[in-house]
């Protein structure tokens, strides 16, 4: 297993320090993903799917439950965890540094796990551009010269370049105008059979997770309400509210 | 250079006039224009003419040199306190943003302590524990110019903190040496430069006060302030020592407030522009 969330639960404190209120955001949630598996996360807004996320790649520890990655719980020092995780974020236009050149934005987490030459990082940052279908040219570019869909291409080739085991994509496509989603779906697919990593596929958008997920899991109101397989979920789904979102597609 | 090209008229001007007012200074201190600026070289209270282009003071000493060894001190004194302001208020907005927690909740308050003092009251207060001079003029602008520079750099780091390169940086494994170097301060460099550059007017203005009460540059050396203020004696009867540096006073904060505002406009990065 990469991932193994047992019973986790996530309380935020709000409020002022004298009149604390406890606001429950992950429930006892359970979930699994093995090797080279994409589990598509639903959910409504507020239902912890972001709060999920960062439990997942080892930003927030749970109140309580255990959380394992790769049969392992989180170290404390997050470099032991560098080139073993990315993750591709909600925002288009915040995802990629207006500061750094694409190609610097791409090496980043290359850099960052070392041992690396320079002239290899700039190999590997060409062939990974080519990957996600961008021109070698895009690396001199700075981020506000591309647009959305390119900059969520970046931002997946970034993910890559260390060829992680396991990717989260948090509403990764959901900024995206629909023929573009389309694209950057497939590219995903694409990459997927090629590098065999594992991802947590987290949308509000069931179509898309319909399109690229092995498995589903429904979170609603901080808890998971049913998880199956995909095959399984959308054919015949058993929780009522899993029911309204498959007819609702 | 491309930044020059994309300024505005306003912004070129601004920065024009610093540089003259700065250079012009810079020469007529070195080169010793118009004489000695203590020596007592003519009639007392002299109107502008050819021999003294700015007139006489009440002791006969020639206005021009003295003017130019007031800019001269006033924009050492500002700018060196500024400098250090915007190091500590850059580290202090940071820490107080990006790390945030019980450290970001005791810089934030600190600041507002000092922050809620009237400016005037808080620079007589450091002149009386450390005793008039130039030591309180700089205390004083770095103590007034703090609490503004590290709010606006503390709420412009939270934001980019919060950006998902930030995180994604996070993720990737990378530690705050990094962090802070390629992602916070380039993307705070631009706040950081206006702010300094509204704190370098504060601070003139401040040392201008100080000095106007007294309590900052001390004579024999002159000041924009202190000038100011020993000529407001003479106000109806030698005008000339007021006017001189009251203008050159007006124009330097003009000027960098101007440049401040072109600056502003062409650091910020086109999105930070649209969206914020």
């Amino acid at each position: 297993m990469i991932l193994e969330l047992d019973k986790v639960s996530v309380t935020f404190s709000a409020g002022p320090p004298w009149r604390r209120r406890q606001v429950p955001a992950m429930r006892e949630v359970s979930l699994s993903l093995a090797d080279g598996e994409i589990l598509g996360l639903v959910g409504e807004s507020g239902s912890g799917k972001t709060t999920t996320s960062m439990v997942a790649l080892g930003l927030r520890r749970p109140t309580s439950g255990t959380a394992l990655f790769q049969n392992q719980p989180f170290p404390k020092r997050r470099k032991q965890l560098a080139g073993r995780m990315q993750a591709v974020l909600q925002h288009p236009q915040w995802s990629l540094n207006p500061r750094m050149r694409v190609g610097q934005c791409v090496a980043e987490p290359l850099v960052v796990f070392g041992g690396v030459s320079k002239a290899e990082v700039a190999k590997r940052v060409m062939g990974i551009l080519d990957q996600v279908g961008l021109d070698p040219s895009f690396a001199d570019r700075y981020p506000h010269q591309l647009s959305g869909g390119q900059r969520q291409r970046v931002s997946i080739a970034r993910a890559l370049i260390t060829r992680p085991p396991f990717i989260v994509f948090d509403e990764a496509v959901s900024a995206l105008d629909v023929s573009v989603q389309a694209q950057i779906l497939n590219l995903i697919k694409d990459l997927r059979a090629e590098y065999a990593f594992a991802a947590l596929f987290i949308s509000h958008d069931i179509g898309a997770v319909r399109y690229v997920a092995d498995h589903v899991a429904v979170l609603r109101h901080g808890a998971v309400v049913e998880t199956a397989p995909a095959a399984v979920f959308f054919g015949t789904p058993e929780h009522e509210y899993s029911r309204q979102l498959v007819e609702a597609l | 250079m491309t930044w020059w090209r994309k300024a505005d008229w306003l912004t070129r001007s601004g920065l024009l006039c610093l540089v003259l007012l700065a250079l012009g200074t810079l020469a007529g201190t070195v080169l010793g224009i118009g004489g000695d600026p203590d020596e007592m070289v003519g009639p007392r209270l002299a109107p502008p003419n050819g021999e003294y282009l700015l007139g006489t003071d009440e002791l006969g000493r020639s206005m021009l040199p003295r003017l130019f060894e007031g800019i001269g001190t006033t924009l050492v004194l500002s700018a060196l306190a500024v400098l250090v302001t915007a190091v500590l208020a850059t580290l202090l907005g940071i820490a107080a943003g990006y790390r945030g927690g019980w450290l970001g909740e005791i810089v934030l308050r600190l600041v507002e302590v000092l922050h809620s003092f009237p400016v005037i009251v808080l620079a007589i207060l450091v002149a009386a524990v450390l005793g008039p001079g130039q030591t309180a003029t700089i205390c004083s602008i770095i103590l007034i110019t703090i609490p503004l520079m590290t709010r606006v750099v503390r709420a412009a780091a939270v934001s980019v903190s919060e950006r998902d390169y930030v995180t994604s940086a996070v993720i990737s494994g990378a530690r705050w040496p990094r962090i802070l170097s390629r992602h916070l301060l380039p993307n705070l460099s631009g706040t950081i430069a206006v702010q300094g550059t509204y704190a370098l007017s504060v601070g003139i203005l401040v040392e201008g006060g100080l000095s106007f009460l007294g309590f900052g540059v001390q004579p024999p050396q002159s000041s924009l302030g202190a000038l100011i203020q020993q000529g407001s004696i003479y106000l109806l009867a030698a005008p000339w020592l007021v006017i001189g540096p009251g203008i050159v006073l007006v124009l330097a904060i003009l000027a960098i407030n101007v440049f401040g505002d072109g600056l502003r406009d062409s650091l910020e990065p086109r999105e930070a522009r649209s969206l914020v």
